[in-house]
């Protein structure tokens, strides 16, 4: 039999499961149940197979660290982490709004400097933020649409109230684990959907066709869509061939493009082909040699030119950055009563901003119980977390900070929430995030396909891949 | 279709046929070498140095002794990563090429593919010649032959599977010239005929299709001309010749690109020539003369549709 007493204490943290008391919330009580019913023989058995299925498939990410780039199974844990039709629809009205000021607030910069003029947000902070690129001022895009697709990391604070911990505006990452967990769970444990009826996560693609679709160039009747890699060694490649191959569209490199008169092209074996909207999954550095990197394979010659001539739709646009850059967020809630006369309905974590003179002192004093982020890497890299460094590590950055404080903000050790999990003997709670996905064309749209992350580690709290993270299927309940 | 996916496609197809070639003709002379070949007159020497040769293997290279050969063949042509046309190396490009087209592939090539390739990885040239290296060659030969019947059934016959078809074919009659050279069967005994038929996979075919005493000469005119034998020079570039028809739409008979020309020049001569004017100075003169063509007819292939792209650093 699986253990489904739990072997962790309910003491501080919200628990997905099981409420204060040792009774599991009234929607787990049916896969509990079933996961019961199977015991523990059965389970392992099936996930034997979906381990198999999972590195067959080639459903892999790269680690870096390596030499030469490790391919990895993304470790999948079977348990779903269940999501009620409540608590959805609000974090699906509080990411809709979230999105929709942080690209009003990307068009503003671009733009009338509006927020800027008004100091609401500082202007110092914004031509500091090393995504802010100035070649796209005054550059319009297709319906103002800026972020067309993005993802919000959300957790949970210790009453299971979700909290928005960052945004991430430029190439997200994680919708094909959401669709290959949901595909490998129902072919595995089709009798844990038994008693639940669970919103699908398999139109996603489409619903990202019809975004870019909606944002070609003006004039183009039947867009040629293409979704740019940066090929085989990208660590989300996987990713990339999926939604090419789902929204049947080109999957591109850079070498595969040509820009001739501010047109893009594709090279084939008939000549070239024009190009309308590209998907891109390059960072803005690596785009054109000739205005970013000038030493960048990956990018294409005059893309910028021909995208600023109109000719051909980016998206997520260049220049999104500076809508998520860490130093940024404190200023989100701010924007949505600017740009929307809104409260937020997602708060965001109090967070330290290094620049000013106050906060930084506070934070350099209790290094030991902050959570120190550079604010231009993602992925878990480049961060510390206080109360777990050594006290090397905390010295190091002390310096970091000192000598360049906009690089750093620093948040309070947030516990997150923990989620059953199944462990060697057992099933045990393990700290979980969420990333839901926005979708932004004629509105912003949320599907219910929704990323979960799960820090395998015992107590640990970085759920990202590369810091031994893994996945679980997400459900939100109809 | 892309340039370079139509690259990444033509040599996916060539290397999955290069892989299970290359393990056929192992079997085939592993199994021979076992009773027929064994005896001390140097039979078994020349078997192994002709199965080099067939691997690409040029250079006169001192084989060891009876014992051993099997051996140094076996890492040599089965397990070398040094070795492009090893079966490991064909494999992983074979894998590479189709991880740089994912998109392109159903989900059954692919994971098709990828089961291979994890599963050579996995192999050890120890562990595999202690259990008999036969389990591990028929893997590798059911999984490239269920890669031509798969991707045949799940992908569209557009320009991408006819640029497999093209790799596939270019690859089949380029092994088959070569094995014809690397044993030259014209004044052997019959179980050199029977090799070389057997490594090309035409022992069953061939009885079928003769009379009761074939000769070295029946065999030989079979592999090279056998309209209906799938392995065969005439029938591989026929079907050469008609992928690149569907993919120039141009009509046959004709040619709009160079590797079009050269190829309806070798299809007209397996077509309409005699086996007796094509052997006239020999069978490895011929099949080296064929063997040319072939590495002619890639490299216009690739001047054609893969004009050389800008490699990454």
């Amino acid at each position: 039999m699986l253990d489904l007493q739990p072997q962790y204490a309910v003491a501080h943290h919200y628990d997905e499961l099981y409420l204060p008391d040792g009774k599991p919330r009234p929607h787990y009580e049916a896969l509990a149940k079933t996961l019961a019913r199977l015991g523990r023989e059965e389970i392992l058995a099936r996930v034997q197979d979906v381990d198999t299925a999972l590195l067959q498939r080639g459903v892999t990410f790269t680690v870096y660290a390596d030499s030469e780039g490790t391919e990895r199974v993304f470790p999948f844990d079977i348990i779903p982490r269940i999501l009620t039709a409540e608590e959805w629809s609000r974090i699906e009205r509080g990411i809709q709004q979230r999105v929709r000021a942080i690209n009003a607030f990307i068009y503003d910069v671009y733009h009338s400097e509006r927020i800027l003029r008004e100091k609401r947000v500082p202007r110092e902070l914004v031509y500091s933020s090393k995504n802010y690129n100035r070649e796209m001022i005054n550059v319009d895009v297709t319906h103002d649409v800026y972020i067309h697709v993005s993802g919000t990391d959300l957790i949970r604070d210790d009453n299971g109230t979700f909290m928005v911990l960052e945004d991430n505006c430029r190439t997200p990452s994680g919708i094909s684990y959401v669709l290959e967990n949901r595909d490998v769970l129902k072919r595995s444990f089709p009798d844990l959907f038994d008693d639940y009826a669970v919103c699908p996560v398999d139109d996603y693609p489409g619903r990202l066709l019809d975004v870019l679709r909606y944002v070609a160039p003006r004039g183009s009747v039947q867009p040629n869509i293409v979704l740019l890699t940066p090929g085989i060694y990208n660590s989300a490649y996987f990713e990339h061939t999926l939604l090419a191959r789902r929204m049947g569209i080109e999957l591109v490199e850079g070498r595969d493009l040509i820009v001739v008169d501010n047109v893009v092209f594709l090279k084939t074996t008939r000549g070239l082909s024009r190009v309308d909207v590209i998907y891109r999954r390059i960072d803005d550095d690596y785009l054109d040699p000739l205005y970013f990197k000038s030493d960048s394979a990956l990018g294409v010659t005059g893309l910028m030119n021909a995208y600023r001539a109109g000719n051909v739709t980016i998206a997520n646009a260049i220049g999104t950055g500076v809508g998520d850059d860490k130093a940024v967020y404190q200023f989100v809630p701010e924007m949505i009563r600017f740009y929307l006369d809104e409260e937020p309905l997602l708060d965001n974590v109090p967070t330290f901003d290094c620049t000013n003179d106050a906060q930084r002192q506070h934070v350099l004093a209790n290094l030991d119980s902050l959570v120190v982020k550079n604010t231009n890497a993602s992925g878990g890299y480049g961060m510390l977390m206080g109360p777990y460094a050594t006290v090397e590590e905390r010295e190091r950055f002390k310096d970091l900070i000192a000598a360049n404080p906009r690089d750093f903000i620093a948040q309070p050790v947030i516990q997150l929430s923990s989620s059953p999990t199944l462990v060697e003997g057992g099933m045990e709670g393990r700290r979980v995030d969420l990333r839901p996905f926005a979708l932004y064309g004629r509105g912003v749209d949320v599907p219910a396909a929704a990323l979960t992350r799960v820090a395998l580690r015992e107590g640990s709290l970085v759920v990202n891949s590369s810091q031994g993270g893994g996945s679980k299927d997400t459900w939100v309940l109809q | 279709m892309l340039s370079r996916v139509a690259d990444s496609l033509f040599w996916l197809g060539r290397n999955v046929e290069r892989a299970e070639t290359i393990a056929r003709i192992l079997d085939v002379n592993y199994t021979r070498a076992m009773d027929l070949y064994s005896q001390r007159d140097g039979r078994s020497e020349k078997l192994w140095r002709s199965v080099m040769y067939c691997a690409g293997f040029v250079s006169e290279a001192e084989l060891p002794a009876n014992g051993k050969a099997a051996n140094e063949v076996f890492g040599f042509c089965a397990f070398d990563t040094e070795n492009p046309t090893s079966i490991v190396s064909a494999v992983r490009i074979a894998r590479t090429n189709a991880l740089g087209v994912r998109a392109e592939l159903t989900t059954e090539v692919w994971e098709l593919i990828n089961v291979l390739y994890l599963y050579v990885e996995e192999q050890k040239l120890r562990s595999v010649m202690r259990e008999g290296p036969s389990k591990f060659l028929r893997r590798v030969r059911d999984r490239a032959q269920a890669f031509a019947g798969v991707s045949d059934a799940t992908m569209s016959h557009g320009d991408g599977w006819n640029f497999i078809q093209v790799g596939r074919y270019l690859e089949r009659a380029y092994m088959t010239a070569r094995i014809l050279d690397a044993i030259d069967v014209a004044n052997e005994p019959w179980h050199e005929s029977q090799r070389m038929l057997e490594m090309c996979c035409a022992s069953a075919p061939f009885a079928h299709a003769s009379d009761h005493a074939p000769g070295a000469r029946d065999a030989t005119a079979f592999v090279v001309l056998s309209e209906t034998f799938p392995r065969s020079l005439r029938f591989c570039t026929r079907e050469i010749d008609e992928a690149l028809h569907r993919l120039s739409r141009s009509p046959q008979g004709t040619f709009a690109i160079e590797a079009e020309r050269r190829v309806g020049r070798l299809r007209s001569q397996l077509d309409f020539g005699s086996i007796e004017e094509m052997l006239v100075d020999g069978v490895s003169t011929f099949s080296r003369e064929l063997v040319r063509e072939y590495e002619l007819l890639t490299r216009d292939i690739e001047a054609s549709y893969f004009p050389r792209l800008p490699v990454l650093a």
